[in-house]
């Protein structure tokens, strides 16, 4: 109310004040008076009430108005007293008013005319020509450009301006051209068009005045300076015209639109100053004579000023268009953050102002990749890069980070996991046609409270982006862990391959071992897989393994490396999980050939494992009676026993290393490493978690079975090991089936004595024949050589052994000390070698 | 080809403590009284056929063959609950269902006389197996049934089916007890030369041992022979567990067999079990760890073996090789640090003539079965001690036959005709030499033992012709 009633007050107030000063006033002089008095403008000279007050005194004298002055005098010291409330506070203010209006709208500040004050402009419009100017100067001469202390009270004479003049013409003569026009020229330099004297020189890559144009050296270098705008201009606008034209070329990309219609508008911006200006500078310039301190018109000085803060700002963007000439997308935006952290408030401003342009369509990317897996970069200007691969290698090579589009206002591992979430979305699409993922996607952006729709992010706004994010990728990760898990029964697999490819499934893998025996002992090129194929059902349908998922079984076949010469069955055959899309991106092909190896080493080991115990069963406890030793003579029974009773205690040192070898990979390997990887399964919040744990589960069985690089040594002495004992194999049975033969002969021949009316036509007549003398020098013999095979043996076996064991507490990569336990359990080989 | 084993049941106790190990094997298998498959037996991952075969019409029919010379027990088994598990044309009792008279001579001669009735029974579940692995005799080594037939069956096994493994599962008197048998030393020394000579594993179960177990370990004053034979029925089934669930080793009997004996005569495998406990103990559950259950099988009081050796005898006894299978959820990283206390603590001797170290299999426990320990072990090793139990057996028959007692009941059949009572000399010289060998096995020079000279022997080859040592090397 009170506020309202005072405004009606000053209302009046300032209608009769017009109403004073102008006859006959129309509606629009009061609202100009009324928009003047509301604006902030303020006087830029220094407000001193007492001064002013003697100033208008002095200008009352001047005028002759004596008695005014005198009755002004009277009402100033009424009013200066006048204090407490009602009084007007701001004395100075309104005498400084009073005073300008008595001026009658002469030049209204002494500092630059403000832009578009409509009356300077209607003013100088009016005034038309120069000559109007000169007046309206002339007019201002005389009093002294406003009022104030700043001006000095000028003396009577004409001394000064005399002098002014003189120097005027000076200058004129100096000069060819005027200032007016070099302020034209500049004026048309920076916006890039030559001017009549300031042109722009290739060679030397600026404008320039000529030098042929007699100037003075001052305005030369002034000149200069302020055309650096516009040689700053050229590059701006050079860029943005170069990129307009290639907009449809992939070389601007998304990014460097925004970017151009970002500086097209600042230049906008520009354009319009310097069309002000540009009326201005159809002001003539005053002579220092004529007082030209005021008036609306644009020196070279003035321009000076002017052009300050646009200077600024275009050399800033001329930078910037410099650092992003070969730039686009991601890059282009993080180059253009480089230079955002500026002190300046006005540039911090600017910079984020176009950034949040620039950026733009980069957020809108990150967004679409995030919530909905598209890769909308026909530019190539994302920091996800996507290529046409199998759906196998999608996740592993489908996608990557390009640094070099990575804008420095993104952190690595915030990309990374921007990438992951992304490449997430397409796996499910693509590899697990999962639909059920958008879901997620939607949630994580309700919860985020971003919407889905475009242009939801900007820069600057890197939390937001974060937390979007980092929900997106905790859902989506989530889901296609469930995935992963549920749907392909990624642990089922697991388990799978360790049950076949590890050989974990005992009754399997030794049925299949006893049917593709005989057939991998032939060479290799001879082999059918067809027929190993079929034998790989039987050993699974005998085994418990018909019981396993028939989805699981579906997977397991035989695989045949390539083989070279002489390479028997043995040396070619492997098992294979095919473990299909999705999860071959888990069990790639190189992940295959890893668990292939680990393959044919535990398979090998259970060949040699197998031939070792059915060497036991040639010579098991009930196969040689004491009936046949008590024939013997006492010498070829000794021999007999030594022979036999070594290959036995051989036989067991082998075992011995085997079962415990096995015990080794089972319990310290096998199992150990399963169990760590179950738990890191647990563990694992994404696809690449799972990855990795899958990985050190793998390499950690293959350092421990010493498949790695730097057991090489240790794996070759394990597979000569292996030989030998195979080689003692056949010896053994060598031995033993002597050993029945003579055994047999030695019965038969009992037999035949006491049967002998039976027999004696049978073939074994040969036998009968041969006394029992003879019999026992070819079985002495036979031991003797026998016996030598297997010493020799056993003498390879144990230095080879003895090395086997001194290697193992070398190797420094891996924890063998487990298998040097159990290998040497009961300090035979002595655990101090 | 799932690696079958047929189980002979023969005698009484053989016929008794198969039972029992079947209706164990049914209980863990889920497999109902009537050989039909439970309906909650769905829980896969457990072989069935390695001991049972599936009829037509999805009957569960174990692989057994029952055979007794008395009717008794089988009409037991055949009148009770689980008549209907067996196949009948797989029992066969004597048609003069007169026994053996605890005479070992009475069933062996018997067998052979029914060799052709047996060996066909044997002969047709045999070929009805597609890779069999081996026989499992179940008999005791007193009586005349078990030892006698069990002696002659072993015999013929052994000639017909050489390749295949024969394991048998042998009770041993009591020697703590006035036995009602009282050749019970004949027949056990009788029937231990066919254990040495023609089988290849020999799953020693003392009844000593077993008595000592149910009164001081399970508190039962007077143990019946239902509550022993549980006892061995457990041991029974543990020991194939690892056959039954398939895992990453010991998955056949040759596997598990082989390492255990790598010297062929020592085929006389002691077992220990922990935790032991009958049925209606079972009413709280511990907690057991690894190395709990491995410390405990190396403690005499639960091995089923007993020992009859003086105390410095003793110390000198040594294990050729330990078997522990342990059942039940088992962590297996901690398999190394129970091996490893077990070896600080040096609480296993080893032979020294050789590496030697603790076997772990480690087997699923039958989902089925809830027990009151979630661990359970079974070990199984070849000890040398278990000689001093063969020496008893000699040392009981020397007495009696010093004094030439109760010879009479032998002389009456084929094999002692013309009062030749050589089979006995011959017998206790081959277990004479089996505790040699043992003991030879004690020392680090167990390689060379028997050889002191056999340079020198061996220049003496023109005298090949000489006398024959009927005993095997020394």
């Amino acid at each position: 109310m009170s506020s309202s009633t005072s405004d009606h007050r000053v209302g009046d107030l300032i209608t009769e004040l017009i109403h004073r000063l102008t006859p006959n006033p129309n509606p629009n002089t009061i609202k100009y008076a009324t928009r003047i008095l509301t604006s902030r403008m303020s006087p830029s000279i220094t407000p001193d009430e007492s001064s002013i007050a003697l100033s208008i005194k002095s200008l009352l004298v001047k005028q002759g108005k004596l008695s005014d002055a005198l009755s002004f005098a009277d009402l100033y010291s009424k009013f200066s007293s006048k204090t407490g409330p009602g009084s007007v506070k701001n004395k100075w203010a309104l005498l400084y008013l009073l005073k300008t209006i008595s001026q009658d709208g002469g030049t209204v500040s002494d500092g630059l005319p403000v832009l578009f004050h409509p009356e300077t402009s209607r003013k100088s419009s009016g005034n038309g020509e120069k000559d109007g100017s000169v007046g309206n100067v002339g007019n201002g001469g005389g009093g002294g450009g406003g009022g104030g202390v700043l001006l000095v009270a000028k003396d009577s004479e004409n001394l000064r301006d005399l002098a002014y003049r003189e120097y005027g013409v000076i200058v004129k003569e100096e000069n060819n051209v005027t200032e007016e026009v070099l302020v034209r020229d500049v004026l048309y330099a920076c916006q890039g068009i030559d001017g009549r004297y300031v042109l722009f020189d290739e060679s030397v890559d600026g404008y320039i005045l000529p030098d042929s144009i007699k100037v003075g050296k001052s305005v030369r270098l002034m000149v200069r300076k302020l055309c650096e705008l516009g040689w700053l201009f050229r590059k701006v606008k050079g860029y943005v015209d170069e990129s307009v034209e290639r907009f449809c070329d992939e070389d601007v990309g998304t990014v460097g639109q925004a970017f151009c219609a970002a500086l097209q508008d600042e230049l906008g911006e520009y354009y319009k100053l310097l069309a002000v200006l540009q009326a201005q500078a159809m002001n003539v310039i005053p002579l220092v004579s004529e007082g030209g301190s005021g008036g609306n018109y644009l020196s070279l000085r003035r321009l000076m000023v002017w052009f300050a803060e646009p200077m600024v700002k275009m050399r800033l963007m001329a930078v910037l268009v410099d650092s992003c000439k070969s730039l686009k997308g991601g890059a282009m935006a993080g180059a253009i953050h480089m230079h955002a952290q500026h002190g300046d408030p006005l540039l911090h401003d600017f910079m984020k102002r176009l950034l949040r342009r620039v950026c733009s369509p980069l957020f809108e990317m990150v967004r679409s990749w995030v919530l909905e897996g598209e890769l909308e970069d026909i530019f190539s200007e994302f920091f996800v890069l996507g290529q046409s691969v199998k759906a196998e290698s999608l996740w592993r090579e489908g996608y990557r980070l390009h640094s070099a589009m990575l804008p420095s206002f993104i952190s690595p591992s915030l990309a990374r996991r921007i990438l992951r979430t992304g490449k997430s979305i397409n796996f499910l699409r693509v590899c697990c046609e999962d639909r059920s993922w958008a879901d997620a996607a939607t949630e994580a952006a309700a919860a985020t409270g971003t919407t889905t729709r475009r242009g939801g992010l900007g820069y600057g706004e890197t939390d937001a982006l974060e937390s979007l994010v980092t929900e997106a990728a905790r859902r989506i990760d989530k889901h296609l862990m469930d995935v992963v898990y549920n749907r392909y029964r990624f642990k089922e697999h697991c388990l799978a391959i360790k049950r076949y490819l590890l050989l974990g499934q005992g009754d399997f893998v030794q049925y299949l071992m006893d049917i593709v025996g005989p057939e991998l002992s032939e060479p290799a090129n001879t082999i059918s897989s067809f027929k190993l194929a079929g034998l790989l059902e039987s050993a699974i349908r005998s085994s418990n393994a018909q019981y396993d998922d028939p989805d699981i079984l579906d997977r397991l076949r035989v695989k045949m490396m390539p083989h070279n010469t002489g390479d028997r069955g043995w040396d070619v055959f492997s098992l294979d999980y095919d473990a299909r899309i999705p999860l071959n991106t888990v069990f790639t092909e190189s992940i295959m050939a890893k668990y292939l190896k680990i393959f044919n080493f535990l398979w090998k080991l259970r060949r040699v494992e197998h031939a070792l115990i059915s060497a036991w069963k040639t010579m098991k406890p009930n196969l040689i009676t004491s009936r046949f030793y008590s024939k013997l003579p006492k010498a070829v029974k000794f021999r007999l026993i030594l022979t036999s009773r070594r290959c036995q205690v051989l036989w067991n040192e082998m075992n011995h290393f085997l079962t415990n070898l096995q015990s080794y990979i089972m319990f310290e390997v096998l199992e150990v490493s399963w169990a760590n990887f179950s738990d890191e399964m647990e563990a694992s919040k994404d696809l690449d978690d799972l990855l990795a744990a899958h990985d050190k589960y793998l390499h950690s069985i293959v350092e421990k079975s010493l498949l790695g690089e730097r057991s090489q040594a240790l794996y070759r002495t394990l597979f000569m090991l292996f030989d030998l004992i195979l080689r003692f194999r056949s010896h053994a049975d060598r031995l033993y089936e002597g050993i029945y033969e003579f055994q047999a002969r030695t019965m038969e021949g009992e037999h035949g004595q006491s049967r002998s009316s039976k027999t004696k036509s049978s073939d074994s007549d040969s036998w009968l024949s041969e006394s029992r003398k003879a019999i026992a020098q070819r079985a002495d013999e036979f031991l003797r050589n026998t016996g030598q095979d297997i010493d020799a043996v056993s003498k390879e076996y144990s230095s080879l052994f003895k090395g086997f064991i001194s290697q193992l507490p070398v190797q420094q990569h891996i924890d063998l000390k487990f298998l040097m336990f159990r290998l040497d359990f009961t300090e035979f080989y002595g655990s101090a070698t | 080809m799932p690696r079958e084993i047929i189980t002979l049941q023969v005698g009484q106790c053989g016929n008794q403590i198969g039972m029992e190990f079947w209706k164990q094997l049914c209980l863990e298998h889920g497999i109902s009284k009537d050989g039909i498959l439970e309906d909650f037996a769905t829980q896969g991952g457990d072989r069935k056929d390695v001991f049972f075969y599936q009829a037509d019409d999805q009957h569960y029919i174990p692989r057994a063959l029952l055979m007794d010379l008395e009717p008794r027990v089988i009409n037991g088994i055949q009148t009770g609950e689980y008549r209907n598990l067996y196949n009948h044309e797989n029992i066969f009792t004597s048609r003069e269902g007169g026994g053996a008279g605890n005479n070992w001579a009475s069933g062996y001669h018997q067998g052979k006389s029914f060799e052709e009735d047996l060996m066909d029974m044997i002969d047709r579940e045999a070929d009805g197996s597609d890779s069999l692995e081996g026989f499992v005799l179940c008999h005791s080594i007193a009586g005349g049934t078990g030892s006698g037939m069990g002696s002659y069956l072993l015999e013929t096994l052994n000639d017909r089916y050489s390749k295949k493994l024969v394991q048998t599962y042998s009770v041993f008197p009591n020697q703590n007890e006035i036995s009602d048998v009282v050749v019970q030393p004949y027949n056990s020394l009788l029937t231990l030369k066919r254990l040495t000579l023609n089988a290849d594993c020999v799953v020693v179960l003392d009844n000593t041992a077993l008595n000592r177990i149910a009164v001081e370990r399970l508190h039962i004053q007077n143990p019946s022979v239902s509550q022993t034979n549980s006892l061995v029925s457990t041991v029974m089934s543990a020991s194939t567990t690892t056959l039954r669930y398939p895992g990453y080793m010991n998955n056949d009997m040759v596997g598990l067999l082989a390492s255990l004996i790598p010297t062929p005569r020592c085929h006389f495998l002691m077992t220990g079990y922990t935790p032991l406990t009958v049925e209606r103990q079972a009413n709280m559950i511990r907690k057991t760890t690894v190395l709990d259950v491995m410390r405990r099988l190396l403690q005499t009081k639960n091995i089923m073996v007993s020992s009859h050796a003086r105390t410095k005898e003793a110390s000198q006894a040594k294990y050729i090789s330990i078997l522990n299978i342990i059942q039940g959820e088992v962590d297996p990283t901690q398999v190394h640090d129970s091996l490893q206390r077990i070896r600080e603590r040096k609480l296993v001797n080893f032979i020294e003539w050789g590496p030697a170290s603790i076997q772990v299999a480690l087997s699923r426990k039958s989902p089925y079965v809830q027990t009151a320990h979630r661990v359970s072990g079974l070990m199984l090793a070849s000890y040398t001690g278990i000689r001093h139990l063969f020496s008893k057996c000699l040392s009981q028959y020397s007495l009696l036959r010093k004094r030439q007692a109760f010879l009479d009941k032998y002389r009456g059949f084929p094999l002692f005709d013309d009062n030749d009572l050589s089979e006995f000399d011959e017998s206790r010289d081959i277990i004479e030499s089996l505790v040699d060998e043992y003991k030879a096995c004690e020392s680090p020079d167990y390689i060379k033992w028997g050889m002191e000279d056999p340079d020198h022997l061996l220049t003496g080859e023109g005298n090949a012709s000489g006398t024959v040592d009927p005993r095997m090397a020394s």
